[in-house]
């Protein structure tokens, strides 16, 4: 997995690599099973403190998507092919869609190009067999 | 001239050399110290002062090579130390003097605004972590067995007083610290330089954030080449240190010039090193692109009809992101200094190979440790009357 922060941009740090692993368990580069560098060594090569890749790894996990144990270290817990979310969630996170969807309405952005920034996001998203953007 | 005034002189010249060609083996985006983004690299200012570095820098190498060959003809060794230390000062001064004018331009023309100054990691580097190549720790450790082999059979049969290994003409008494003293040499420069590697082996890969994927494969084939080259270099100086101390056990007896002979082995490594680090490059920036990487995204994005100019959009890992700017955290830039970041070691800004981050406790003790070992084994051969 690729992973690339902007430590001095406006976005929290531990946000930026919560935001990029979630962005890499869509994309199909980190699926459910597979392994994360430990928090040490993830802010060694980020050159962060370790309690920030701390906290994003611990956001994670009470997403549901990071397991995190001593034995096998941070492994990613669920991924496209896990089956439907819990209905609770899904509809947190269409009410936060909504208002995503909603700055770029109301920056005046046409309905078109919406659609097509949202077709061109989840194009790069590793589906389960059957589904996708095509 | 004696061989200690020749081997001052060779000195002289090849750190002369070294320093001249130094921008060649440093990162393209990495100039005299100053990071700048990829599409500067051709900027007026970096190629002028790259030219007047480069003829700075060659007329203090051929000054001071052809001053230490004239005053080794007055008879003391110790001149041609003080022309080294003189030509790696005025050398210095060259590289703070090409830092300090691109920064200047660099910060009045504002290279890094508007641009996504981001810090880039592979995974895969942890994954499937390089493994240190232990089979090439074996020459160095077999010359440091051999050196112990012959100085325990040789060890009965030496006269009472022995030459002190640190200072010519002088003796010592008969002792073991006294004899054995070049194998603690051996020893200090195989444990250091094994350790050193050791941690480099665990720490940040240096990666290049505007193509992380291909620059860590680089990155891989650089340690591969440089950890082998250091490896060998280290049995070079083993088997210098070897070959200094065997007139001391007796076993033959080198005058003049040819008392020089043992350090061929150092020359040798140093020259296998260089040749290295020119070929590879700092990180491996000197290496050929292996191979064309794929691109998921736009495969996809191929898919549905879309091409990859939509997806290079605001939002969508555009291209035009760049290498933090993190000249702040280095000093003079030399030494790194960031107390926020974990590291140990991270990459060179000027030549090849890793530094300390000077703002890291462990990283400090660390560089202690390293300075006192030598003191401390200093001080137990001046007790042993070494």
């Amino acid at each position: 997995m690729l992973l690339s922060i902007e430590p001095d941009g406006p976005v929290p740090i531990y946000q930026q690599i919560r935001d990029r692993i979630v962005e890499a368990i869509a994309d199909g580069a980190q699926p459910a099973g597979s392994g994360l560098p430990s928090t040490r060594q993830l802010a060694v090569d980020l050159g962060v403190n370790f309690h920030t890749v701390n906290k994003s790894y611990d956001q994670l996990r009470q997403e549901g998507l990071l397991r995190i144990s001593r034995k096998s270290g941070a492994v990613v817990q669920r991924d496209a092919g896990s089956g439907p979310p819990d209905p609770g969630w899904v509809q947190d996170w269409a009410g936060r869609l909504r208002t995503l969807l909603a700055e770029a309405a109301a920056q005046g952005m046409p309905e078109r190009d919406i659609i097509r920034y949202c077709q061109v996001a989840i194009a790069g998203f590793a589906f389960s067999a059957g589904e996708g953007a095509a | 001239m004696s061989a200690n005034s020749l081997a001052g002189i060779v000195t002289v010249a090849f750190f002369g050399v070294l320093l001249c060609v130094t921008p060649i083996i440093t990162r393209p985006t990495v100039v005299f110290g100053v990071r700048i983004p990829g599409d500067r690299a051709g900027a007026p200012v970096i190629r002028r002062e790259r030219r007047a570095y480069y003829w700075r820098t060659a007329v203090i190498g051929v000054c001071c090579t052809v001053t230490a060959v004239l005053v080794s003809e007055l008879g003391p060794w110790w001149p041609t130390r003080v022309i080294l230390a003189l030509e790696l000062a005025a050398d210095l001064g060259c590289l703070q003097l090409a830092r300090k004018n691109i920064a200047a331009v660099k910060k009045t023309e504002g290279w890094f605004e508007g641009l996504r100054q981001t810090v880039a990691t592979d995974t895969s580097w942890r994954e499937d972590p390089p493994r240190f190549p232990v089979r090439w720790l074996l020459p160095a450790l077999m010359v440091i067995a051999a050196t112990v082999i012959v100085g325990a059979v040789r060890y009965p049969g030496l006269p009472a007083r022995l030459p002190a290994a640190w200072a010519s003409g002088h003796h010592a008494p008969k002792s073991i610290v006294a004899a054995f003293a070049f194998v603690v040499g051996q020893l200090y420069v195989t444990t250091l330089w094994t350790g050193m590697m050791l941690i480099i082996y665990r720490s940040r890969p240096d990666i290049e954030s505007a193509d992380a994927a291909e620059s860590t494969r680089r990155y891989r084939r650089f340690l591969a080449a440089f950890t082998r080259a250091v490896l060998t270099l280290m049995a070079l100086v083993n088997l210098t240190l070897l070959l200094a101390t065997l007139p001391r056990w007796q076993v033959y007896r080198l005058s003049g010039l040819a008392s020089a002979l043992p350090l061929l082995p150092l020359l040798a490594g140093l020259v296998i090193f260089a040749v290295v680090a020119v070929r590879v490059g700092q990180g491996g920036s000197r290496l050929p692109r292996l191979s064309p990487v794929v691109n998921i995204r736009e495969a996809r994005l191929a898919r549905i009809g879309a091409g990859p100019s939509v997806g290079a959009g605001p939002g969508f890992n555009s291209p035009a992101r760049t290498d933090r700017d993190d000249d702040r955290f280095w000093k003079a830039g030399l030494f790194y200094v960031n107390r926020d970041d974990p590291s140990v070691m991270v990459s060179n800004r000027f030549g090849v190979g890793w530094t300390f981050n000077f703002g890291n406790r462990i990283a400090c003790l660390i560089f202690a440790g390293i300075i006192a070992a030598p003191a401390g084994l200093a001080a137990i051969m001046l007790a042993a009357g070494t």
